[in-house]
C-alpha cells in the first residue's frame, strides 16, 4: 500500500537578486520530490545547493518563484497547518536573555499548548535533550551543542507529526551526535516524518529511508538509500598496523587494493570478495588488525557525481 | 488571523518582548537619566525667580516626551530587524502564527514597555511636583495619556520602517517623521502664507499624509493648568488609534511580502 505523501514539491523555482541591479540568478531549477509518511528523508546536497533555500520555502520564509510546495496537503503559504510541523533552521538563535526552559515554553505557548501541558512537556523535553541540568540557565550561557539541542526540543515542543531538520548534526560532537540520530530513529518508531538536510553523508546512510541529492539547486537523484547503499561495488576499509613495506605493495597489487598510511597505522581498501585474502596475508606477516567496516563508496561517488555534473 | 489563538500568539510575542526590555540594561539606563531630568526640574526651577512651579514641571514633562521618544525610536528601529538578522524569526514564524500576528505582537509589547517606563516617569513627576508644591490636576492626567497615545505611534512608524530596511535608515525615517510630525502645522500656515502655489500645496499634503504629532502635545495646557474638555483628549486619541491601524495595516502587509533569506 502506498503511504500518504506529507511533502509534495512539484516544479520548484527560485530566483534571487544577489546585488541591487535587476539581474536574477536562479538558484532552484523545477525541483520536485515527495517525502511520504513515516519515512526519514534525507535532502542531501554540498554547500550552496540549494537545500535551505527550498526548506525555507517549505517553512514559508521564502517564497518560490514558480512551483508548488505542499506539506501535508496545505500549501506552505498557509499557517494553520504548522501545529503539525516541527522545524529546526541551521544553527539556531535564540533569545539569549531567556532560560532554556523559558525558551521551550515560549514556542509551546505560540502552538497553543495548554499551562499544565507546558509544564509536563517542556520538563521532558529538557532530559530527552540532555538539557535538564541547565533548564534555568540563561541561553547566553549555553555553547553552540547545547543551543542546538535546544533547537531539537523547540521543534518537537509541540508534538508534531512532520519534523524538518537543517543540519541537525551541526556544531555537536560525537555523543551529541548519537544522541540526535537516536531521537532522530526515535521520531520514525513513534509514526512522523522526519525530513533532515545535511551534508554528512554517513549519517544519511545511518538512519535515511529515502534520499534525494541536490546539486546546482537541482535534483540528480532522488530513490531509497538501499538502492544507493548496495549500487555498484561493495568495498571494505581495513585498519591495520605493522603491515612490513613489501607486503603492502604486493596487497595493493594483487587485490587492487588502496592503501593510505595513517600514522603508525595503515588503512587498506579493498573489494568486499578480497577481504579474507587481503587480511590472511597481512596477518601472515605479522600485521595486527585495529577494525574492519564497509565502506559505503556508492552513495559517496553519486553525491560527488552530482556535485561534478552541477558545475559542468 | 485566527481568533483567539492569534490573540494568544500575539500576547505571548509581547510579553516576551516586554521581558527582553525589563532585562535590558540600555531602557534602565535610559530611565535612569529620565527620572534624574525630571528631579532636576527642580534645580532648575530654583534657579529662577518668576514661574518657578511652571519650569520645573516643563522640564518634568518635557523629559517625559525626550525620553519616551528616545526609547520608542531606538528600540522600535531594531524590533523587527534584529529578529530577522538574528534569525530568531526562522523558529517562531515555523509555529502556527501569521507574519502579522508576530509584528503586531512585537509593537505591542514594545509599547508596553514603554508605557510602564512612562507610568514610572509619572511617579517620578508627581513625586518632584508634591515634594516642591508645584500644582497638578486633570491637565496633567491628559498630558500623559496623550503623550502615551504619540509615543504608540511612533512605535508603530518605527515599526513599519523596521520591518523592510536596516536600523539606521529606520531611524533616520522615523526620526524625521517624528520632527517633521510636529512641525507640519507650522509649515503648513507657512505655506498658506506664502504666495507659491506648490509649496502651498506641498505643506499641505504634508501634513495631511505624515502624523500631525501637536495635536497629542497639551503640555501647554498642562503646565498652566489650563480647563481641558474631552474634545482636547478625544478626537486627538482616535486620530492616533485611526493612524496607528494605518501604519501597522501597511507594516504587515511589506513584512508579509518580505523574503527572508
Amino acid at each position: 500500500m502506498t503511504r500518504a505523501e506529507i511533502v509534495r514539491v512539484d516544479a520548484l523555482t527560485k530566483d534571487v537578486r544577489p546585488g541591487f541591479g535587476l539581474r536574477t540568478k536562479r538558484v532552484l531549477h523545477d525541483v520536485t520530490f515527495c517525502v511520504r509518511e513515516g519515512e526519514i528523508f534525507g535532502f542531501v546536497g554540498p554547500n550552496g545547493a540549494g537545500k535551505t533555500t527550498t526548506l525555507k520555502i517549505l517553512m514559508g520564509l521564502s517564497r518560490a518563484t514558480s512551483g508548488s510546495a505542499r506539506v501535508l496537503g496545505h500549501d506552505v503559504s498557509e499557517t494553520a497547518f504548522r501545529r503539525h510541523v516541527g522545524f529546526l533552521p541551521e544553527n539556531p538563535y535564540f533569545y539569549d536573555y531567556l532560560t532554556g526552559r523559558e525558551t521551550l515554553d515560549f514556542y509551546a505557548k505560540l502552538c497553543g499548548l495548554s499551562r499544565a501541558q507546558r509544564r509536563e512537556r517542556v520538563d521532558v523535553l529538557l532530559a530527552q535533550v540532555g538539557l535538564d541540568h541547565a533548564a534555568d540557565a540563561r541561553i547566553r550561557t549555553y555553547s553552540k551543542g547545547m543551543q542546538q539541542r535546544l533547537g531539537i526540543a523547540q521543534a518537537i515542543v509541540h508534538d508534531p507529526d512532520v519534523v524538518f531538520l537543517d543540519e541537525p548534526m551541526s556544531g555537536l560532537d560525537p555523543i551529541g551526535r548519537k544522541d540526535v540520530r537516536d531521537l532522530v530513529l526515535s521520531l520514525r518508531e513513534q509514526g512522523k516524518t522526519v525530513f533532515m538536510n545535511t551534508h554528512i553523508l554517513h549519517d544519511v546512510e545511518l538512519v535515511c529511508d529515502r534520499v534525494a541529492i541536490i546539486a546546482g539547486g537541482r535534483i540528480r537523484y532522488e530513490g531509497a538509500i538501499q538502492d544507493f547503499i548496495g549500487a555498484g561495488e561493495r568495498l571494505t576499509d581495513l585498519l591495520v598496523m605493522g603491515v612490513p613495506a613489501q607486503v603492502g605493495a604486493m596487497v595493493e597489487e594483487r587485490f587492487a587494493a588502496h592503501l593510505q598510511g595513517v600514522g603508525e597505522r595503515i588503512e587498506v581498501r579493498v573489494s568486499e570478495k578480497h577481504v579474507d585474502a587481503a587480511l590472511a596475508v597481512m596477518l601472515e606477516a605479522g600485521a595486527r588488525v585495529v577494525s574492519v567496516s564497509p565502506h559505503r563508496a556508492s552513495l559517496e561517488q553519486i553525491f560527488l557525481n552530482a556535485v561534478e555534473e552541477s558545475r559542468k | 488571523m485566527s481568533w483567539p489563538r492569534g490573540l494568544a500568539c500575539i500576547w505571548a510575542i509581547a510579553i516576551n518582548t516586554v521581558r527582553e526590555s525589563v532585562r535590558s540594561k540600555l531602557l534602565y539606563g535610559l530611565l535612569f537619566f529620565a527620572v534624574l531630568m525630571i528631579g532636576a526640574g527642580a534645580i532648575v526651577a530654583s534657579l529662577s525667580y518668576v514661574e518657578g512651579e511652571r519650569i520645573l514641571q516643563d522640564v518634568g514633562m518635557g523629559s517625559v516626551r525626550l525620553f519616551g521618544v528616545a526609547i520608542a525610536i531606538l528600540v522600535g528601529i531594531n524590533l523587527i530587524h534584529r529578529e530577522v538578522d538574528r534569525r530568531t524569526v526562522y523558529t517562531i514564524l515555523s509555529k502556527p502564527l501569521s507574519r502579522g500576528e508576530f509584528l503586531v505582537g512585537k509593537f505591542l509589547g514594545l509599547t508596553l514597555t514603554i508605557w510602564i517606563q512612562m507610568a514610572i516617569m509619572g511617579v517620578a513627576f508627581v513625586g518632584v511636583s508634591l515634594a516642591t508644591g508645584a500644582p497638578l490636576g486633570v491637565p496633567h492626567l491628559v498630558f500623559f495619556f496623550l503623550a502615551g497615545v504619540e509615543l504608540a505611534l511612533v512605535v508603530g512608524i518605527a515599526t513599519f520602517f523596521s520591518a523592510f530596511t536596516t536600523p539606521v535608515l529606520a531611524a533616520f525615517f522615523t526620526s524625521g517623521v517624528w520632527g517633521v510630525g510636529h512641525l507640519s502645522r507650522q509649515l503648513r500656515d507657512l505655506g498658506a502664507a506664502s504666495e507659491s502655489a506648490p509649496f502651498e500645496w506641498a505643506t499641505w499634503l504634508l501634513h495631511r499624509v505624515l502624523p500631525d504629532l501637536e495635536s497629542f502635545n497639551l503640555a501647554s495646557e498642562a503646565a498652566h493648568l489650563l480647563p481641558v474638555t474631552a474634545s482636547d483628549w478625544v478626537l486627538p486619541a482616535l486620530y492616533g488609534a485611526g493612524y496607528l491601524t494605518l501604519v501597522l495595516f501597511a507594516a504587515v502587509a511589506v513584512f508579509e511580502r518580505r523574503d527572508l533569506r
